[in-house]
């Protein structure tokens, strides 16, 4: 798994490449809790290159809505492909995040 | 190739080994994309507590995995000989929680649960036996080259 970060003018962009699994959430999870120490509540996650996610990734996910959310903030996710979309749909993820089609469009969601 | 035995060590690393193998099975029987998502998921999610929780001794220990294809199921076995444990009867967690309420954690049994068709544990001679099955769709004919 790859991340590429991002600061824009509303929110920090995190893009994640690859599997977001139990051998990898743990280094997504730190990402989150670097930016949010430095301040940022507003974080879109870009799920286009990524192919695969499992409960330890949805774990991490959950954990960040919730901080942000205290702050005043969110996590919005774009771009999830359809095998991912159902995994949040079936653990109940889908009625909790904005999930929206692209990058440019989570941008816009703040 | 209907068959897959695959064998594993009790180390996070070998669930990666056993996507590849299921993901070259899946090809050579042309199973559609993503029904073998969801078996890999659901072996993740099972694998991944069996190795984290299983052997609080710590160790080498095997675990099988089998899977056969016939008449359209898949039907896939593992087993080991960790701490028994039946994932059936783990509590479900509520999924119409908001991000305040939801507790964090829970969820990979639940996913097993919904994208399974049928599952079966039992405890013999020492080793969790999880037996589960998942209809295949067939694949449109217009995906058949």
């Amino acid at each position: 798994m790859n991340i590429k970060e991002a600061k824009k003018d509303k929110a920090t962009v995190l893009a994640i490449e690859g599997r977001l699994d139990s051998s990898t959430s743990g280094e997504l999870e730190k990402v989150f809790l670097t930016i949010m120490e430095a301040g940022e509540k507003n974080i879109v996650v870009d799920f286009a290159a990524m192919d695969y996610i499992s409960s330890a990734g949805l774990r991490v996910l959950l954990m960040a809505a919730k901080k942000t959310s205290k702050l005043g903030g969110k996590v919005v996710l774009t771009a999830l492909s359809a095998n991912v979309k159902e995994v949040f749909d079936i653990a109940g993820f889908s009625s909790i995040f904005t999930i929206l089609a692209s990058q440019e469009e989570g941008l816009k969601a703040f | 190739m209907q068959h897959l035995h695959v064998s594993l060590k009790n180390k996070l690393e070998e669930i990666a080994t056993l996507a590849e193998a299921i993901e070259n099975f899946a090809e050579a029987n042309n199973l559609p994309n993503p029904s073998i998502f969801q078996v890999n998921l659901c072996l993740d999610e099972l694998l991944t507590n069996t190795i984290s929780y299983g052997f609080p001794k710590g160790g080498e220990h095997e675990i099988t995995v089998e899977i056969v294809l016939r008449g359209g199921t898949l039907m896939i076995t593992t087993r080991d000989d960790g701490l028994a444990f039946n994932p059936l009867e783990k509590s479900e967690p509520d999924t119409s929680q908001g991000i305040e309420e939801r507790p964090i954690g829970g969820l990979g049994i639940h996913l097993v649960r919904n994208m399974m068709d049928d599952i079966e544990y039992r405890r013999e001679s020492g080793q969790n036996v999880l037996v589960m099955k998942k209809h295949i769709n067939p694949l449109c004919s217009e995906d058949i080259p």
